[in-house]
C-alpha cells in the first residue's frame, strides 16, 4: 500500500492541493488542472482499488450514504468559462467554477443558467453532479434540463465528452442526462455546457394567502414558495405582465426577488412527492413545527428536523414513499441512524451494471447512490 | 416450436403476422430505408410485450419496437432481421392528474390525441413534430423528437417524467415518476432518445403544459435567407425565446401554398413564422418589438394572425410543408442536421451551394429558432443514379452542418441513416463509452441492434489485468 501511494504520489506531482479541511482526512488531496490529469489519478485508482472522492464547494456533500476516501479530488484549479457564446445562449463552463462567478458574469449581459439561487460556495459541477435545481425550476424545468454536454474523466480513467454544445442535439445517448444527478458515481464531471436563458426585464413578488389557489391563477409563476411565514409568488416579465399577475393574485407587487435564505439546522431532507400532493404534506410538517420550504407545483418540500429518530420522520418518508416519492437527506451530521435514501430504487440492478460501464472498478464516489451502489 | 409458433401461443394469431405481404406495410419507415422482418406482432399490454421479448430471446431473435412508422432515420427499421414489436394498439390514455399536470399513457397514443384529451382541461403535451397527427408518444420517447413549439418548451425528453421499460431480458422496470428527482441515476433521462436499443418504452408519463392565455402569430416576409436569419438573430438577442421561430424558402413556399392555399406570399426569398405566447400584456410587446427588429433587419410585410382560425391555417401550412413537397416530386429527402444559430446563414449559403453543384431540386423549411436544419431534395428515384445521388448530397450537408460547430441531428434521431457518420462528432472513446452504456441495459445486443453506433465502437478496455499485477490494496 505505502508503494502504491508513493507511486500515486508521483503521478500526481504538480496536481497535488492542501487538504480541505471540512473534507474526510486522506493521505493525497489532489486538483487536476485538466480531464487527462483526472482522468490519470482514477486510472491509478481503478487500478490499485483506491476511493476517490469528488469535492468542489462542499455545499451538497452531506447526500448520499458516506465513504471512507482514500484520495480527494478537488475542482479548485478547474476555474475556467471556457466559452460563452451568449447570442447561441450557451456557455462551456468548468466544473470547479463558482456558481455565484457564472451568474454574475452571465448577469452583464442579461441571462442566466438558471442555477440555484442562494448557492452558496457551491460550484456549477457540485449542482450538476448533485443534479439540484433552484427555485426557478417550477418555470424553466429542472438543471438537468440544461446540460447539454458533459466531459466525463470516468472512474476508470477515460476522458469522455457527451452530448454537445448545441441547444437543440439528439446525436447519441445522453450523457449529460445521466450524468446529472449521478452524484460523482461514473467519474468526475470536469466540465458542462450549459444552456441559457435571457433574464426578464423586470421581477417581483406578491404575498398570497392560498399557495395552491395562486398557483392556479397565476400564468407559469418562476416560483411559488411557502415557508413557516407564509406563502409568497415569484414572477418576472415586463412591468405591464407583472402588473397584471398581481391583479389576478389580488396581491401587492413588490419589487425584486428576496429568495429564502438556506435552511438552518443539524438535519435537513429534501422531500419529494407528486406535485399535487405537496400542500397535504406540508399541513403535517406545518403541524409537527418542523421550519420548512416548499416548492409548489414542483413537489419539493425542504425541511430540518432538530431529532432524526423522531418516529414522525420515518412516518414523513413512508407516506413519500407510497406515493412513488422520496425523503432525502441534504445534510447529516456524523453517523446517521437513518439511511440518507430511504427505499431502494427499482431500477437498482440496471443502475449498478450503468455504473460499472464507467466505472467498473468502483472507485468514483462507491457506495454514494441508494442501495450503495 | 418456432418463434412465430411460440408467439401465437401467446398471443393469438391474429395479432402475429409473418407472411411477407402482411410484413411489407411494417418493414419501413417514413424514410428511404427498408428492413427485414421476421415476424410483427401487435401486442396489447406491457406485459405481453415483456413476454414477446422473453420468447424472441430464446430464439436469439433482435426486437425492434415500433410506432406509427413516421420516423425519418431507420430507427425503426431492422438493420439485421428481427421480431418487430408493433406498439399501436396501446393507446390509451391510461389517467390525467389535472392538479399535477401529467398523464400516464400507452406507448401507442398518437401524439395530437394527447393534447386534445387534455384540451378540455387547459392543458397540452408540449412537443409536436410536423407528424403529429400521426406520429405516437412512444415513437416520439424513442427518437427524443422536437417540433416548432420546442424551442421555448424543450425536446421531448423535458416533458417525460417516467416510464415502463421492458428490459432486454424481458423485465418489467419502472423509471422516473410524478415525484421530482428519483434517487439514483438518471436511467428515464437516458431511455429517452436511445431509439429502442437499451429496452422498451411501453408507458409513458408525461408532463402537460398550461394552454396560454394569449397567443400571436407573425408571418414576416424576407427578400433575403440573409435577412430573415438577420432577424432570427436579433430577437434571440433582445432577450426573447418566441414558443417557436420557422423559416420556409421560397420554393417551399410554393410548394407549401400551392398545397394548403393559406395566402403564404410566393413571391418572398424567405418567410418567418414566429409565435409568441403568454400574458396578453407581454405578447403585445414581444410582437411589437418583433415587428421592429424584423423591420430592420428589412422584412416586406407583416402579417398577424388576426383569430385562431387564421393561426390554424398558417401552421396547417408549416406542418403540412413535408406533404406538399409530394406533388413537387415523386420522392423526397428530408434532412435533420443542427448547427450554432449564429452560423445559419452561412450554412445554408453552403447547403445551397451543394444543391446547385448536384442540380437537386431543393426546398427548405426548418427551426431557424433552434439552428435546426431540414434541407428537403425533390427527386425522381425512378432516374438512374438519383439515390446515390442524393445520398452523398445528404452526407455533404451534415459534414457542414458539423464543420460549422453542429450536430447530426437535432430531433430525427441517428437510427440507421446517421449511425455510420457519428465518428464525425465523437472521438473514438466517446462512442466506446455509449457502446458500453449500451451494453449495460443490452448485453446481448437483442434490442434494435445495429443502430446509433457504428460497429465496433466498443473499442477502448480497462486493463483488469495491470490492477491484478499490482495486488490487491
Amino acid at each position: 500500500m505505502t508503494v502504491l501511494r508513493a507511486e500515486l504520489a508521483k503521478l500526481a506531482k504538480g496536481m497535488m492541493a492542501d487538504p480541505i479541511p471540512a473534507a474526510p482526512p486522506v493521505d493525497l488531496t489532489v486538483a487536476p488542472a485538466h480531464i487527462d490529469e483526472a482522468a490519470a489519478i482514477l486510472r491509478f485508482a481503478s487500478t490499485a482499488g483506491m476511493r476517490v472522492l469528488f469535492w468542489g464547494g462542499g455545499t451538497h456533500q452531506g447526500i448520499g450514504n458516506s465513504l471512507a476516501p482514500d484520495v480527494v479530488m478537488s475542482t479548485d484549479r478547474l476555474n475556467r468559462i471556457v466559452d460563452w457564446q451568449a447570442e447561441d445562449l450557451t456557455v462551456v463552463v468548468e466544473a470547479g467554477v463558482a456558481v455565484s462567478d457564472l451568474e454574475a458574469q452571465l448577469q452583464q449581459r442579461g441571462q442566466t443558467a438558471i442555477l440555484p439561487e442562494t448557492p452558496g460556495g457551491a460550484t456549477v459541477g457540485g449542482v450538476v453532479a448533485a443534479g439540484v435545481s433552484g427555485w426557478r425550476r417550477l418555470r424553466y424545468g429542472p438543471t438537468r434540463d440544461r446540460v447539454l454536454e458533459v466531459a466525463l474523466a470516468t472512474g476508470d480513467g477515460r476522458s469522455v465528452t457527451g452530448g454537445g454544445p448545441l441547444v437543440k442535439n439528439v446525436t447519441g445517448y445522453d450523457l449529460p442526462r445521466l450524468a446529472t444527478g449521478s452524484l460523482g458515481s461514473l467519474g468526475l464531471i470536469v466540465r458542462v455546457c450549459l444552456k441559457l436563458w435571457p433574464l426578464a426585464a423586470d421581477r417581483g413578488m406578491v404575498d398570497v394567502t392560498d399557495p395552491e389557489a395562486a398557483l392556479h391563477s397565476a400564468y407559469r409563476p418562476l416560483a411559488v414558495i411557502e415557508t413557516n411565514d407564509g406563502s409568497t409568488v415569484y414572477l418576472a416579465g415586463t412591468s405591464a405582465e407583472l402588473q397584471a399577475q398581481a391583479r389576478s393574485l389580488g396581491g401587492r407587487l413588490t419589487p425584486g426577488h428576496r429568495w429564502p435564505e438556506p435552511l438552518a439546522g443539524p438535519w435537513e431532507f429534501t422531500l419529494r412527492v407528486p406535485a399535487g400532493a405537496v400542500g397535504q404534506f406540508v399541513r403535517s410538517i406545518r403541524a409537527h413545527g418542523w421550519f420548512f420550504q416548499a416548492a409548489h407545483g414542483v413537489g419539493e418540500v425542504r425541511l430540518v428536523v432538530d431529532d432524526v429518530a423522531d418516529e414522525r420522520l420515518t412516518k414523513l418518508r413512508e407516506a413519500a414513499e407510497m406515493m412513488g416519492g422520496a425523503l432525502v437527506a441534504l445534510r447529516s451530521p456524523g453517523d446517521a441512524s437513518l439511511d440518507p435514501w430511504g427505499a431502494v430504487p427499482a431500477s437498482a440492478g440496471l443502475q449498478r451494471r450503468v455504473k460499472a460501464a464507467f466505472d467498473p472498478v468502483g472507485v468514483a464516489n462507491p457506495g454514494i447512490l441508494p442501495g450503495g451502489i | 416450436m418456432s418463434l412465430v409458433e411460440d408467439l401465437r401461443s401467446t398471443l393469438g394469431s391474429d395479432r402475429v403476422h409473418s407472411h411477407p405481404l402482411e410484413l411489407i406495410v411494417y418493414d419501413k419507415d417514413a424514410g428511404v430505408t427498408r428492413g427485414e422482418a421476421v415476424a410483427a406482432v401487435l401486442p396489447e399490454t406491457t406485459q405481453e410485450v415483456a413476454a414477446c421479448v422473453r420468447i424472441a430471446a430464446g430464439h436469439g431473435v433482435p426486437v425492434v419496437a415500433r410506432g406509427a412508422g413516421t420516423g425519418l432515420a431507420g430507427g425503426s427499421v431492422p438493420a439485421e432481421p428481427a421480431l418487430l414489436l408493433v406498439l399501436t394498439r396501446m393507446n390509451e390514455i391510461w389517467e390525467v392528474d389535472e392538479h399535477a399536470s401529467t398523464a400516464w399513457v400507452g406507448a401507442g397514443v398518437l401524439n395530437l390525441d394527447l393534447s386534445r384529451a387534455t384540451e378540455h382541461l387547459g392543458l397540452h403535451y408540449a412537443p409536436d413534430p410536423s407528424s403529429q397527427a400521426a406520429c405516437t408518444v412512444g415513437g416520439n420517447v424513442a427518437t427524443n423528437a422536437g417540433g416548432p413549439h420546442c424551442l421555448a418548451e424543450g425536446t421531448t425528453v423535458a416533458h417525460i417524467l417516467g416510464m415502463e421499460l421492458v428490459t432486454s431480458d424481458g423485465e418489467v422496470v419502472l423509471l422516473g415518476g410524478k415525484a421530482p428527482d428519483p434517487p439514483g441515476l438518471d436511467l428515464r433521462g437516458v431511455v429517452v432518445g436511445s431509439e429502442g436499443t437499451l429496452g422498451i418504452v411501453t408507458k409513458v408519463l408525461v408532463k402537460l403544459t398550461e394552454n396560454p392565455p394569449a397567443v400571436r402569430t407573425l408571418l414576416l416576409t424576407f427578400d433575403s435567407i440573409q435577412a430573415a436569419a438577420a432577424a432570427v438573430s436579433g430577437i434571440i438577442a433582445t432577450g426573447i425565446v418566441p414558443a417557436a421561430l420557422e423559416m420556409m424558402d421560397q420554393p417551399m413556399v410554393v410548394a407549401v401554398e400551392g398545397f394548403t392555399r393559406a395566402g403564404l406570399p410566393v413571391d418572398a426569398a424567405a418567410v418567418l413564422l414566429a409565435e409568441l405566447v403568454g400574458l396578453e400584456e407581454g405578447v403585445a410587446a414581444e410582437a411589437a418589438e418583433v415587428e421592429r427588429i424584423a423591420a430592420d433587419a428589412g422584412a416586406m410585410s407583416v402579417r398577424v394572425a388576426t383569430d385562431e382560425a387564421e393561426r390554424a391555417i398558417l401552421w396547417k401550412a408549416r406542418k403540412n410543408a413535408f406533404g406538399a413537397v409530394a406533388q413537387a416530386a415523386p420522392d423526397y429527402y428530408l434532412h435533420d442536421t443542427v448547427v450554432p444559430r449564429t452560423k445559419l446563414v452561412d450554412v445554408m449559403t453552403e447547403i445551397y451551394a451543394i444543391g446547385e453543384r448536384n442540380d437537386l431540386q431543393m426546398l427548405n423549411v426548418f427551426h431557424a429558432g433552434d439552428g435546426n436544419l431540414h434541407p428537403l431534395v425533390a427527386y425522381d428515384a425512378r432516374e438512374p443514379g438519383m439515390n446515390e445521388k442524393v445520398r452523398a448530397a445528404a452526407e455533404e450537408m451534415v459534414r457542414i452542418s458539423v464543420a460549422a460547430g453542429g450536430s447530426l441531428t437535432g430531433e430525427h434521431g441517428v437510427g440507421l441513416e446517421k449511425r455510420d457518420l457519428m465518428g464525425l462528432v465523437f472521438e473514438p472513446i466517446d462512442l466506446d463509452a455509449q457502446a458500453r452504456l449500451r451494453d449495460a441495459f443490452d448485453p446481448d445486443g437483442l434490442m434494435n441492434p445495429g443502430k446509433v453506433l457504428p460497429t465496433g465502437s466498443r473499442c477502448f478496455d480497462f486493463d483488469l489485468a495491470a490492477r491484478e499485477q499490482a495486488g490487491p490494496s
